[in-house]
């Protein structure tokens, strides 16, 4: 496969691949080394320059997703395609009626019983998709695959935030369905998973296949070295230094009696109450959907709140929007940066001043210049280019210019969810040294979520989990055992 | 063997050149075809057009539609979507009539500071007039949530029927006779040069300085030009406001997540966009119009409509634009020589068509419009036979 996007960046170079029936292969690579491409290649998503898809010998083509899952192939992504305003049964119908298929409602209410009573969650059939948590949604993908009569099925970063509990029930149901003679490709950037579960691993680096390993043959250090090479050495899961080495000032970000609503009008936040100090870093743990988005938008003043009261250094900004913690100084990362943090038609350069120039008339481009290239070049931005337009990014550099302008925004408080989605490990890393040294050096508060618990034990002085809109904690993130943390996450 | 789409991965070498001028060329083409249809010699069309683009008259047109292009530029690059020009442009006007004909209104000679001074209140106000009405489209649009192209076109009809009543009411001239006009504009209100020159009986030097004289009589206007176009300028290459308006036309989602108000910053894309039409409403009157007259939509030649095609052919390019306007400016011109000609009126009426004079006219704007809009897709997309 050979794929080049606009603005020549070459995704995939001459990448083959074979997938065994009755087997897991896992494709990892850093950012923007083509493992995304080439399974939306499969998914029929993207279509390749250059290239052929044989299955069982046979040359297919792949001209969109319809005519992928005609030929056995279902892709799961790591955000549910599926419309939160109609029932779970609906969302299901929909997507048979899209290949022509009627399936009567007791045959449909039998797999989706079947299918999640093997993943031992219960799933009603007539509840509308947004009232699910996130594993219930990622479940019903599931069955939508297997009801698409999936072969081959995809994982393009699907499980990897789920808790490690819940994802073992899928690996476990997954087992069962290579042994029945399905295949299983799947992307992540959790190296000790995937060797954990592969059979075969295949490494990308800058769009070229760099490495086909069995199961025997990699070892932890050997798929670093292939991802990464010499960077390989700065990726760590230890903590940088012990919770509250530098001891915390006054209280910056104050949240009282917090009550605030979802998307649905649902109440997605109950009565939370938390501080945040000068130079302390708090690391909210929970799976996806669980009030931590509504959380994270009501603190910076994005989403209305329904009662309590939230004060950002000394200001009392409940009802005050964006716009004042803004001039507060908070940096803010949200949840799918893609969407709300960058603007696709504008340059890297013009994103980073959009923000540095909030108070001035006139735009310093020199300073601006100076900015973004020291942030290229710090975050390893890829085109290294300032002028470049970020919609002929990866999403992982585009996450990249959107982290680093955050960080280096805050001045007094930065507010994160997931601050390394996306990211590969030697970027996430460093932004994690990052954020670690704007606490303890520039004395900046730090609150965020993270969908990835060996982020939040990694990064936080103190840990709270958010279950069903409550808050639960503070945790020790040293000495409390992470099966304690996990259960408050799944209860 | 199929036939592929596919989004180019380089930008197309001179790709804005070349879909300008080939969108410009085909439509002409097109259009000379449904002429050649209807019976008309291909050749006298495609003469009459193409000499247009070296015929004086086209001055006027080109600077006012370069100004209003660039109006237009403005709220479009915000992906907000102005076809209210037209509104804008005779609200504007009323300001004007008022300061001139009703409160300054003289029939004699008036010291040069009074002449100076009555004409920038009036431009003044028009540019206020203008961006209010402007202003007032961005609100219904950011606070209502209605969209703003029904909006702003129901909002020209408004402009146009306000102007009327005032026209056959307090506006009504006192030498005018009855009819329903204005009275004219003073003498010492005018901004228009108006110059001589003789015929020289060499067709190439009458047209220069025929060109020349043209230039001479809009000084003014170019003046008025040259003050937009260093703003809008240094609005989009320098200022803050600049910048966001180019990213609310890309994520208004980002720009909120920064902290910024998206609906104040509708309202006063709208308010600059709505200034720049006004400012050239008065330039309008004080340089040609002189006097308005019922009813007001025929006013103004109906610039605010064609400068929606400037904005777009210019592919909201700021240097664009003056090509752009040239080019729609000539067109203008090359389709009202052309029916005018007897033959024309006469292979219409014989193909059993009478009175589409305008809608004969439009038919060539239509074909542009098509190839540009085809032009256009093909600079971004190409299409490829891949032979299996």
């Amino acid at each position: 496969m050979t794929k080049t996007f606009p603005g020549d960046v070459v995704a995939l170079e001459n990448v083959s691949i074979d997938i065994a029936r009755g087997e897991f292969t896992a494709i990892l690579g850093e950012n923007g080394a083509g493992k995304s491409t080439l399974v939306k290649i499969l998914y029929g998503v993207y279509v390749a320059d250059k290239g052929v898809i044989r299955i069982e010998g046979r040359e297919v083509q792949i001209k969109n997703p319809t005519d992928a899952i005609k030929n056995g192939i279902v892709m799961v992504s790591q955000i549910p395609q599926l419309i939160d305003r109609l029932t779970v049964e609906e969302n299901l119908s929909l997507s048979l009626a899209r290949l022509g298929l009627l399936s009567s409602p007791r045959k449909l209410r039998k797999t989706i019983e079947e299918v999640s009573g093997k993943l031992k969650t219960k799933i009603d059939p007539t509840a509308k998709v947004w009232s699910l948590t996130y594993t219930q949604k990622q479940i019903v993908e599931i069955i939508r695959a297997v009801m698409l009569g999936a072969k081959l099925l995809i994982l393009d970063e699907a499980l990897t935030y789920l808790p490690l509990e819940e994802r073992r029930k899928f690996y476990a149901y997954l087992k069962e369905f290579k042994e029945q003679g399905g295949a299983v490709v799947f992307t992540t950037h959790k190296i000790p998973e995937a060797l954990e579960v592969a059979d075969r691993i295949y490494v990308l680096r800058r769009g070229r296949l760099v490495g086909s390993l069995t199961r025997e043959e990699a070892t932890l250090d050997k798929v670093r070295e292939l991802m990464f090479g010499e960077a390989a050495k700065q990726i760590t899961y230890e903590r940088f230094s012990e919770p509250y080495s530098v001891p915390p000032g006054r209280s910056i970000i104050e949240v009282k009696n917090l009550r605030v609503l979802g998307d649905f009008e649902e109440l997605a936040v109950r009565d939370v109450s938390l501080v945040v100090r000068e130079g302390e870093i708090v690391g909210i743990a929970g799976v996806v959907g669980n009030g931590q988005r509504e959380l994270l938008e009501a603190v910076v003043g994005l989403r209305p709140v329904s009662g309590g009261a939230i004060i950002i250094d000394g200001v009392e900004i409940t009802r005050k929007g964006v716009s004042t913690t803004r001039e507060l100084g908070v940096g803010f990362i949200p949840d799918q940066p893609l969407r709300y943090a960058a603007s696709s038609e504008n340059t890297v350069l013009e994103n980073i001043a959009a923000l540095f120039s909030r108070k001035n008339l006139i735009i310093r481009w020199n300073e601006m210049k100076s900015l973004t290239q020291k942030l290229i070049r710090e975050f390893a931005i890829w085109p290294p280019r300032e002028e470049a337009h970020v919609k002929l990014l990866s999403g992982g550099n585009i996450m990249k210019v959107v982290v680093s302008r955050e960080i280096t925004y805050a001045r007094k408080a930065l507010v994160a969810y997931n601050p390394t989605r996306g990211l590969d490990e030697v970027t996430a890393t460093h932004v994690r040294r990052c954020i670690r040294n704007k606490a303890e050096k520039e004395r900046v508060a730090v609150l965020f979520a993270s969908e990835d618990l060996d982020e939040v034990l990694q990064l936080s002085d103190s840990v709270y989990v958010m279950n069903s809109g409550k808050l639960y904690g503070p945790f020790d993130p040293v000495k409390t055992p992470r099966e304690e943390i996990e259960k408050f996450m799944v209860v | 063997m199929r036939i592929v789409l596919l989004r180019r991965k380089k930008p197309l070498k001179y790709g804005s050149a070349l879909t300008i001028g080939l969108s410009l060329a085909l439509g002409v083409v097109l259009f000379t075809v449904f002429a050649w249809i209807i019976g008309l010699n291909p050749l006298l069309v495609l003469y009459t057009i193409s000499s247009s683009f070296v015929f004086p008259g086209t001055v006027k047109d080109f600077l006012v539609l370069t100004l209003l292009g660039y109006a237009l530029l403005v709220a479009f690059k915000g992906s907000l979507w102005n076809i209210g020009a037209e509104g804008q442009f005779h609200i504007a006007l009323l300001p004007t009539v008022y300061v001139t004909l009703i409160c300054f209104f003289t029939l004699e000679q008036v010291p040069a500071y009074v002449s100076v001074a009555v004409i920038l209140l009036s431009i003044v106000l028009a540019t206020i007039a203008g961006a209010l009405w402007g202003g007032l489209a961005g609100a219904i649009k950011a606070y209502a949530g209605v969209d703003e192209v029904p909006v702003t076109l129901i909002l020209n009809y408004i402009a146009y029927y306000i102007g009327n009543i005032l026209i056959l009411g307090p506006f009504q001239g006192k030498y005018v006779y009855g009819y329903k006009r204005t009275d004219m504009l003073p003498d010492p209100y005018r901004v228009s040069i108006i110059v001589r020159v003789p015929s020289t009986g060499n067709p190439l030097l009458d047209s220069v300085f025929a060109y020349v004289r043209e230039l001479i009589m809009y000084f003014a206007w170019i003046l008025g030009l040259l003050v937009v176009v260093l703003l809008v300028r240094w609005l989009f290459n320098n200022t803050t406001l600049g910048l966001r308006i180019k990213v609310l036309g890309s994520n208004p989602d980002y720009l909120v997540t920064l902290g910024y108000d998206v609906k104040k910053l509708t309202v006063v894309t709208f308010m600059i966009s709505g200034a720049i039409v006004g400012f050239t409403a008065a330039l309008y009157f004080h340089g040609y119009l002189y006097r308005l007259e019922y009813p007001l939509e025929y006013v103004s030649g109906q610039y605010g409509y064609l400068a929606i095609l400037v904005t777009w052919l210019s592919l909201l390019e700021i240097r664009l634009i003056p090509v752009s306007a040239y080019i729609v400016a000539s067109l203008i011109m090359g389709s009202q020589r052309l029916v005018a000609l007897p033959e024309v009126k006469k292979a219409l009426e014989a193909a059993g068509f009478y009175g589409v004079e305008t809608s004969f006219r439009l038919l060539m704007f239509g074909s542009i419009l098509l190839t540009y809009s085809i032009m256009r897709f093909l600079q971004e997309y190409e299409l490829k036979v891949i032979r299996e």
